[in-house]
This record gives structure tokens, sequence and C-alpha cells, in this order.
């Protein structure tokens, strides 16, 4: 065990001495750090370009308010049309809505206007938030009704009646529509919205297993130095120097994969769910990793080989593992392959702890099926590198 | 087993790639303190016999016992008696070299505080104190070789495996590495070093194998090897008067078996210079012939090879 932690310290230390090491561990994943949380953290609200035409009044202030009252929907007032169809356009803002200039005067006096609402075509938030406008708008117009319709049976004045109406006129409609599922979720779990934050813990094991895979470079590079023949030369088994190496990735990769991890979190509040399982699946996946970078190491003799094709692999068995679509939208047999890729594991544990809120003992499975992979890749290498050494 | 004064016995070695068959039938033995020497040229089969030795390499067949345990490619434990040297330099360049040494330290199994203190010795015995903490790609290719040497002393092991670790160095450097070997086996340290330097080999071992295409072609101490062959002394005598004369009178003297005139004195070749040289000096004066200078010319190990397999050590 001395051994295997000498061989991995030296590993660590070789490994900080290359500059650019140094910006792959830290500074990349800030990359990744920045994406994941603008794609998947929290606090980010729909925005609304607003545009009020003409001298306005009261009611269509309050539809400005009432539409700022939904939930994480921020407002921004727009002085003209062009510049609220171009703020659509280039997406700074999600939806945009024009209140015409005879709006308040339709209302009170009876007649037409017409709201218009501006949305990039196939845009699912500019469809949602469509739809919750004009439920807003459906709310304000129902006392508008009602006091309308008590002027001229009453004669009473308009702006009392509305008064009145809004306080009663909500209670009494207590018609709502309930939604029931029926058969099984397109996406599982999409309806929850953990959804969004499933996909960095996708990217998190794409991102992991690729930069592992580049570590194969590592072995290759003590082989053709002659090191790990000398290694061999001492009393040291080959197991022990596979695991000495594998030691020293499994370092770098727990330490990226640990910084991504509490950067998003701190930084953006993504959900990794549970924390002692997070980490747990952290340093499963992170043996998996090492494993594959010292099966990779004893089967390729040339590191740029090793490099290029870890690569491929890595992305193939992503997106096979369900790192880039979700796993629910392959074919049934698809699926089934997937099941031999670490990925595929590894995101389910994720989507237990973040979508089902699991805690370690829930994926424990998942995790059973990582350290197999883990052991079952070390004892490859270890074989495999026993028969290149010594013949 | 037998003797327990043998570090190491190799019988039978055998070994082939695909087609090639590199070592065939090698057997020999090393006592303790004792330097035992491979000589022989490039792809004679060094290598790759000190590879099987060292239990790195799969053999064929044959046999390797190292201070009683039977060495294999998966023994761990009796690779603790053998400090292994190989052939091409097998350091981390971006370490420094006391990094490197102790690192291998860790991997020959010694605790921390032994180790620095054994890290410091091995660095003055290489040479290589004052620059312990330079990485070693800023070393000389004779710096690099010291410490490719001194990473295999490290733990004092009973047996030093050294393959040709004199290649590419510069004479102060091979100079310096020779007298550490030699230190070494004072110490009673036994040494195995493979060369195709004729003059190492007679200088460092007390004993010689020489190795062709795999095959060990004859052994024994340099007199050994050298009687073995029946390769003579040869002496010239640079001498003026009557040459001719001369050469009649010392042909009859036992040992002399060939004498010839030249220009300015006489060629002899001589069983044993050493003993007939009295007598020669004692016939050529009779003839009233007087000698300026004696050169005698023992045979040697270059001779020897030249004389078992046709070629020369170096081409
Ligand atoms: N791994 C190998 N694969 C194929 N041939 C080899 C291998 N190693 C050595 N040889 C061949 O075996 C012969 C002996 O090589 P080697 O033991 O390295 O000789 P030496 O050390 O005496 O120069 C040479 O012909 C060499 O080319
Ligand atoms: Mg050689």
């Amino acid at each position: 065990m001395k051994k295997v932690l000498a061989i991995g310290w030296v590993n660590i230390v070789r490994f900080m001495r290359e500059r650019a090491n140094l910006f792959f561990v830290f500074a990349f994943p800030l990359l990744l750090i920045l994406l994941l949380g603008a794609m998947y953290g929290g606090g980010f609200d729909t925005k609304v370009g607003v545009l009020v035409e003409g001298p306005g009044g009261p009611l269509a202030d309050r539809l400005v308010a009432a539409v700022e009252d939904l939930d994480e929907t921020t407002v921004v007032a727009y002085d003209s049309e062009p510049s609220l169809i171009d703020a659509v356009q280039r997406g700074r803002a999600d939806g945009g809505l024009v209140i015409p200039s005879g709006y308040d005067a339709a209302l009170v006096e009876g007649g037409r206007a017409e709201v218009t609402f501006i949305g990039r075509p196939a845009d699912q938030t500019a469809q949602l938030l469509q739809v919750s406008v004009s439920e807003v708008l459906a709310a304000e117009l129902a006392p508008v009704r009602a006091a309308r319709f008590a002027e001229v049976e009453t004669g009473d004045s308009f702006d009392a009646l509305l008064a009145r109406a809004r306080v009663v006129v909500p209670q009494s409609e207590r018609v709502s529509v309930s939604y029931r599922e029926a058969g099984e979720p397109i996406f599982e779990g999409i309806e929850e919205l953990g959804a969004f934050d499933l996909g960095a813990s996708q990217q998190l094991v794409l991102f992991m297993f690729l930069t592992s895979l580049a570590g194969s470079a590592a072995l290759i590079q003590s082989r053709r130095l002659g090191v790990t023949r000398r290694m061999l030369s001492t009393p040291s088994s080959t197991l022990v120097i596979v695991g000495g190496e594998a030691t020293g990735r499994f370092a770098v990769a727990i330490i990226q994969g640990v910084y991504i991890m509490v950067g998003t979190l701190l930084i953006f509040g993504v959900n990794w769910g549970s924390p002692l399982g997070a980490i747990a699946v952290l340093i499963m996946f992170s043996l998996v990793g090492a494993g594959a970078a010292m099966l990779m190491g004893a089967l390729f003799h040339n590191d740029q080989q090793a490099g290029g094709l870890g690569v491929l692999i890595a992305l193939g068995l992503g997106a096979l593992g369900g790192s880039m679509v979700p796993i629910e939208i392959f074919p049934d047999n698809i699926q089934t392959v997937a099941k031999f890729t670490p990925h595929s594991w590894a995101i389910d544990a994720f989507a237990e702890l973040v979508r089902r809120d699991g805690s370690i003992v829930d994926i424990l499975p998942q995790l059973g099926v990582l350290a197999a992979f883990a052991a079952v890749m070390l004892l490859l290498a270890t074989w495999r590198l026993q028969r290149v050494l010594t013949r | 087993m037998s003797d327990n004064n043998l570090v190491l016995e190799a019988s039978g070695l055998h070994k082939s790639f695909k087609d090639l068959h590199a070592v065939k039938g090698v057997s020999f033995h090393i006592a303790t303190g004792e330097t035992y020497g491979l000589l022989g040229p490039n792809g004679a089969g060094k290598t790759t016999t000190i590879s099987m030795v060292t239990g790195l390499l799969e053999r064929d067949g044959g046999e390797v016992v190292v201070d009683g345990r039977e060495i294999s490619t998966t023994s761990t434990e009796a690779k603790r008696a053998i400090g292994y040297v190989p052939q091409d330099i097998a350091i981390y360049p971006d370490l420094t070299a006391r990094e490197n040494l102790s690192f291998f330290g860790r991997l020959y199994g010694m605790s921390a505080k032994p180790l620095r203190g054994r890290v410091d010795e091995v660095l003055d015995i290489i040479g290589l104190s004052d620059r312990a903490d330079d990485r070693s790609e800023e070393f000389s290719g004779g710096m690099k070789r010291r410490l490719n040497i001194g990473i295999g002393l490290l733990h004092g092991p009973r047996l030093l495996m050294l393959d040709e670790p004199t290649v590419g160095v510069d004479p102060q450097s091979r100079n310096a590495i020779l007298e550490s070997v030699e230190r070494l086996s004072v110490e009673g340290m036994a040494v195995l070093y493979t060369t195709h330097y004729m003059e190492e080999a007679e200088r460092l071992c007390d004993r010689v194998g020489i190795i062709d295409e795999g095959e060990i072609k004859a052994e024994g101490t340099r007199a050994e090897l050298v009687s073995m062959v029946g390769q003579r002394d040869k002496v010239r005598l640079s001498a003026t008067g009557h040459l001719d004369a001369a050469v009649e009178a010392v042909r009859a003297i036992p040992g002399v078996h060939d004498a010839s005139t030249r220009e300015d004195g006489i060629d002899l070749l001589v069983d044993g210079a050493d003993r007939a040289l009295p007598s020669i000096l004692q016939a050529v004066a009779a003839a009233e012939t007087s000698v300026s200078s004696v050169a005698v010319d023992e045979p040697n190990l270059e001779a020897v090879f030249l004389h078992l397999t046709g070629k020369a050590l170096r081409d």
C-alpha cells in the first residue's frame, strides 16, 4: 500500500509540474462551471418586454403589475415596438407584450382592444409565457365585465362597482382545471423540472471521463521512459504499479469533480442532491475513469494515438450512456446496450439523488456497478501491462 | 540448494523472439563478492539474458536462482536481492536526482528515515551531491548514467546487475563509474556486468563469459581464456648487431615458437614471455647483438574473441 501511494504521489507531483495541466485542472473546469451555472443554475428570471402605447391608464398599469407578479418573471419596459421586437429577436427578452393605447378606454366604455404577445417561433419559454399572460389578462377582465354589467343594471358609478367586483369576483370563481397523468412520461421526471439539474450531472460525467482518458498519456509516458519496467524490477508487483498509477489519475479526477460540483453549487445553486450521495458517485466514477485510463495506457504504445482515440471513446460512450441526450429517448434495445456504459449508471445515480431526493442508500446498486466497472478495468489493465512488460 | 556461496545461478536460459533464437542455453553463476562479465558485441544476447535473470522477461526455458530464491516475472520478494541498472536510462526527467532516488527507494521497500540518509550516501557515491536538487533533464549524458546506476545501488543489493552502464559517456564519467563498481565489489557485492568493451571486462571482472549469437562461447578468468585459445605473447626487441645469428639462437629456446628479423630488431612469438625472456636476452647478447628496448604484447580478450568467433568485438 505504501508503494501504491508512493507511485500515486509521484504521478501527481509530475502532473502538477506541467503548467498546462494546471490550466486543465483548475482553469478549464471554470468554463464548465460557468456553462453549467448558466444552463442549469437557478435565479434567472423570465424577462417580459412590455410596451404601453399612448398615455396608458390605471388598467394598463394593473395589467403590467399583474404580469410582474408572476413567479420568476421580470418586466422590462420598452418605448417603441421596433425596440421591443428587436429585444425579443435577440433573446434579451423571452417575450414581448404590447398594450394598445385604447386599452383603458375599451375596458371602461366597452369596445375592442388588441393586446399583442410577441415570441420567438418554437420557443417553449415564450409559449409558456403566453399562456401565463393570457391567464393574467382573463383574471383582469372578469371583474371589469362584472362591474360593467352592474353599471347597466344599477346605474351606479363604474369605478365604485369595479372596486367591489375586484373583491367579490375572485372569491366567487372557484372553477379550476386539475391535471391527471396518463401513461408513462415521455421524459421521466420532466414535469418536476429537476430535469434541468439532471443535465448538469450528464455534462459532469462526460467531462470527467474525457479528462480521465486523456490521463492515459501519463502511463504511456512512464512506459516509454522505461520507468514502469524498472519499477517491475523492484519488489513490486504489476498490480501495485497499476494501482499506484491509477491512484494518481483518481486523485486528479476527484479533485476536478468536486471542484466543479462545489463551484456550480455555491455560485449558481445547481442542485446535486444529497452531498454524501453525490460525493460517493464522484468517487466511484473517478475510479472508473482511472481504471479506463490504465486500460488505455496498457493497450497503447503512443500517447498521441491513445489521446485521440480516448476523445472518440469518451464521446461515444458519453453519447450512448446518456450524457448528450436523455437515455429515455433511445429505443429499448439501445437502452439495454447503454447499460454497459459506466456513464448511464452514474447519471442514473444522480437522477435518483436529484429528482427523487434519494440518499446514498438508494444509489447503492449504482455505486456497486460502478465499483465493478473500475475493478474489472484495473484488473484487465494489470494483466495487459504484465504481458507487454515481460514479453 | 548447492553452494550457498553462490548469489546467482542461471542455467539453460532460452529465449526466442518469433523465429529469432536470441538466447540459446546460457548458463553461468556468480559468487559473493565476484564480478562476472558478459562480453559480447551488439545483438549478442546480453540484454536478453540479463532481463531474464532480473525477472523482467519471460523465458522459454531454464532456471534462475538469486540468493537461494527462484526468480520469475511474477516474483516480488525474491527481487529484493537484486539491483538492476537497465541499458537504457530509466529515470523521470522532470524529477530531481534526489526525488528519483527517493521514489525508487520507496519501491525497494525502504522506510522514509533510513532512506533519506541512504539517498545522500548514494548521491555521494555517484558524485551528484551538488546537483541533487536539479531536475535530471538538465543533466549531461554522463550524469544521467550515474543517476541511472545510483538507483540500482540504493537498497544495498546482494547482486548488482549493470547492463552496458558506460555506453555513450565521457571518459571522466566512465572512469568514475568503473571505480565505483570496483569499490562495490571490494565491499562484497556480487556484480553482473555486461559490456562490449574489452578493456572494461579485463579491468573489472574476476570471470568473463564471452557471448555471441546467444551462446556463451567460453568462460573463465582472463588468463584462463587467453591460454584456452592458445594465444601467445608477442615480444618485440629493438636491437642492432648480428640479427640473423640472434634469431637462430633464440629459436632453440623452449617456449619460443617463431622468430624473425625486421629492419631495426627482432619479433618473436612466445608462450609465457615472462619465463622465457631472460634466456632470450642472454642468447641475443651471446650472438653479439645489443638490445635497446623490449616490448611484450600479451594477448587480450579482443584476440580471444576474434579467435573464437572469427570476428571483431566492435565493427
Ligand atoms: N523484444 C524483442 N523483439 C524482437 N527481437 C529482439 C527483442 N529484444 C532483442 N531482440 C533481438 O535479440 C537479439 C539479442 O538482443 P540483445 O539481447 O538486446 O543483445 P545485446 O544486449 O547483446 O546487444 C538481437 O538480435 C535483437 O535484435
Ligand atoms: Mg544490450
